[in-house]
């Protein structure tokens, strides 16, 4: 049986510089998400679950916490003999060391390493993602059509549409247009950072591409509009689910809120498309005779005493009798002292709000993100 | 602990416990919301420095194999030495095989080729979570064949009747054994744990298969106790001794007590037991819980009290749930009603059914089982 091997590759380098200190020390896909998962573990448990057994992990940004986090990925069935995990970080060699510039740069420097395991399709994936995707599915399209380049889109609302890279199609599903974050939008099917290539014509535009002293290596701004310039045969797929992005403080609040919304799309309790992480290994959770609980999720090892409402409380997370709890999203290892109030705000692990301190307020707009820096407003 | 080898002894005494140890041993019983009675033993040994556990597993051992498997929860898939699982030998060409004694000797060769010299050897239905550093320490210092761990356990309630009873002398070491009736306020209760030379265990081992006259080392230890010095080590915290329906219950409970329930699951580090990659669970809009022990994976939307709910569990709008212990994957209807219950795994309590034990004799409800309401 001569199968040909699908090799993902998951960019994991991103700062997401705008979710502020929630980066200061770990890289974008590292942020807690959820109750006890961390933003990697989503495209990570999508790629075992689509039995995908080879994958690379390109990491750049303070990766430390990420590759632990990550190990020799054995969480997500990667401690294989045959494929598995591989780390692949920026690294020297005779002409000196080069940090990754571009999406499309990292894939570059790593052309060794699908060369060698004989890759024939690469599926590029972010690691800054939270959804649940068969990747699978892709490739059937990717097939069927006998294409170049299978690029995952979503409808997205049109009045947001003007914030993504926006794919025109004919009625055959082939892309006729890039049209990066544009003013007029001619349609709402925005690009989700997930590509399906053939490896062949990958490696070719990314060789091409490095010799092009004007590109920024990227994969949406360089590699795509040239393949579609020279003729490519390139399909968009729809995907229909949930898909965030989680740019923003606000934004990775409202993806956390989403999860305890009544027409939340993520579940996250479906035992055929399980999400793993690395576990604690924590006893679990105690709910005292004083607690009032409202429509949260609560994570191994949290004592609680006080009120907790529409909020999530991550793992080893006290609060004590008398703490209020709104609308929050609160991490691993904080203490919520006596009497203290906590509304719409994120608070980073480790925290310890002190007894009758108040954070937030009820009912406002802002969000409040809380870590050993102080508060900060969005 | 390098030099010691762990080994668990896992016995085939489920009769005490209802429909509960029908398809499982004593050891797999499920305890404190996500784990097996026999994690805490396995977790005590690896954190306190143990590299090798061989495991004795009695007759049925399905649950032990899909539980345990190769050891990962407690890092003991290793190359050099981790762990060892040993299937019950039953019979032999001379008769049947009774007791433990027989089931050491045909593991003979595992002894033998392993490098370490010393052992330590525990019954895995009692929970005490020892420092087994220093007890070995103790061990080792005292340059004992046996030392015996034991607690000064006070027994008001009469919980522990007909338990193991150890007389001290007043240097520490083991006059003799029998059984507590009751008799005093505080006795000594030998936690079926300790530890023992290996060249001793091996001698004791043959020496009872060829005189034939007894099938247990812990009666080939008592027997031969004058040739040997056999001391004591106490151990000063909380004991379970997990041995029928009743105390297997209280054990669960007693978890909600904070002081026990922090000793159990964190002292000398954490229990490990299989990872089921649960989400958060998650409380609804009309769920009031209190005095609990929840695990991950559930969804609340009832009354829960004084109970202890195990993973994936699911608990119905108006359900009440009180002084119980759910098992995995549960499912508790709307407004049904459980009091003093123990539900095992994968039960189902139909809308508006009800049931209920006394706080002295739980009922039980059997794997897989579905209770319906009365009509």
């Amino acid at each position: 049986m001569n199968k040909k091997k699908v090799v993902a590759m998951l960019l994991a380098g991103g700062q997401g510089s705008r979710l502020k200190t929630l980066t200061k020390h770990i890289a974008k896909p590292a942020v807690p998400f959820g109750g006890k998962y961390r933003i990697i573990d989503f495209p990570l448990s999508n790629a075992t679950n689509s039995g995908i057994s080879d994958i690379g992990v390109l990491t750049q940004y303070k990766p430390a916490l990420l590759n632990s986090h990550i190990g020799i990925g054995s969480v997500w069935d990667y401690d294989r003999n045959v494929g598995g995990l591989r780390i692949l970080q920026p690294f020297t060699s005779e002409d000196g060391g080069r940090w990754y510039t571009g999406t499309a740069n990292a894939i570059f420097e790593n052309i060794d390493f699908l060369e060698e395991i004989d890759a024939q399709y690469v599926l590029i994936l972010s690691g800054d993602h939270i959804y649940k995707m068969d990747y699978n599915d892709l490739l059937e399209v990717h097939k069927e059509k006998c294409a170049d380049v299978t690029i995952a889109v979503m409808e997205v609302p049109w009045e947001e549409a003007s914030r993504f890279g926006i794919l025109n199609v004919d009625e055959s599903m082939k892309i006729v247009e890039f049209d990066e974050k544009p003013e007029n939008p001619k349609n709402n099917m925005a690009s989700m950072g997930i590509y399906m290539f053939n490896w062949k014509k990958l490696k070719h535009y990314l060789v091409e591409d490095s010799k092009n002293k004007n590109s920024s290596h990227d994969f949406g701004k360089d590699i795509l509009p040239k393949m579609l310039e020279d003729g490519n045969k390139m399909y968009a797929w729809n995907f229909e689910g949930y898909w965030k992005d989680v740019g923003t403080v606000k934004s990775f609040w409202e993806a956390n809120m989403d999860l305890l919304g009544e027409n939340n799309t993520l579940n996250l309790y479906d035992k055929d498309w399980r999400i793993y992480t690395r576990p604690k290994n924590l006893p679990p959770q105690y709910i005292a005779e004083t607690a009032i609980i409202d429509n949260s999720l609560i994570n191994e090892g949290c004592v609680v005493r006080g009120e907790v409402n529409n909020s999530i409380l991550f793992s080893e997370t006290r609060i004590e009798e008398g703490a209020v709890v709104n609308n929050s999203v609160i991490m691993s290892n904080c203490t919520i002292k006596k009497g203290a109030k906590v509304n719409n705000a994120v608070i980073l692990e480790g925290i310890t709000v002190e007894e009758g301190e108040i954070i937030g307020k009820e009912g406002g707009e802002e969000i409040y993100l809380v870590s050993d820096e102080g508060i900060l407003v969005e | 602990m390098d030099r010691c080898i762990g080994i668990i002894n896992g016995g085939d005494n489920e009769n005490n416990f209802g429909g509960l140890c029908k398809h499982r041993p004593v050891y797999m019983l499920p305890f404190g919301g996500r784990y097996r009675l026999i994690d805490f033993t396995i977790s005590n040994m690896v954190n306190n420095g143990i590299k090798s556990v061989a495991i004795y597993t009695g007759k049925k051992m399905r649950s032990t194999m899909d539980h345990i498997g190769n050891g990962n929860p407690w890092d003991l898939n290793r190359r050099f030495n981790g762990l060892f699982m040993f299937p019950p030998i039953l019979e032999n060409d001379y008769g049947l095989y009774t007791g433990d004694i027989h089931q050491f000797h045909s593991t003979e060769p595992f002894f033998e080729y392993a490098k370490e010299k010393y052992i330590f050897i525990c019954n895995p239905d009692i929970l005490a979570k020892v420092d087994l550093n220093e007890a070995f320490k103790y061990f080792l210092d005292t340059d004992a064949d046996f030392t015996l761990i034991y607690k000064k356990q006070t027994d008001s309630d009469g919980d522990f009747i007909r338990k193991d009873k150890m007389i001290i002398d007043k240097d520490g070491n083991l006059k003799s054994m029998g059984l507590n009736l009751g008799t005093e306020k505080e006795f000594n209760l030998f936690l079926e744990m300790g530890f023992i030379k290996k060249d001793v265990f091996l001698k004791l081992i043959r020496q009872s298969i060829e005189r034939g006259d007894t099938n247990y080392l812990r009666d080939a230890m008592i027997q031969n106790k004058e040739n040997y010095k056999v001391n004591t080590y106490e151990f000063k915290g909380h004991v379970e001794n997990i041995s029928d329906l009743k105390n297997y219950y209280d054990a669960n409970l007693n978890l909600l007590n904070e002081e026990i329930a922090n000793e159990m699951f964190y002292e000398n580090g954490l229990v490990y037991t299989k990872s089921k990659d649960e989400p958060s669970t998650w409380y609804g809009r009309d769920s009031r819980v209190q005095n609990s022990i929840i695990a991950n994976g559930c969804i609340i939307d009832g009354n829960v009290e004084n109970s202890i709910i195990f993973r994936g569990v699911k608990i119905g709008k108006d359900a009440i749930v009180k002084n119980s212990i759910v098992m995995q994957k549960g499912i508790i209807k709307n407004d049904a009603i459980i009091v003093n219950s123990i539900l095992d795994k994968y039960t189902t309590v139909e809308a508006y059914a009800r049931i209920a034990g006394s706080s002295t004799m739980p009922y039980v409800v059997e794997k897989n089982q579905t209770i319906r309401k009365d009509e």
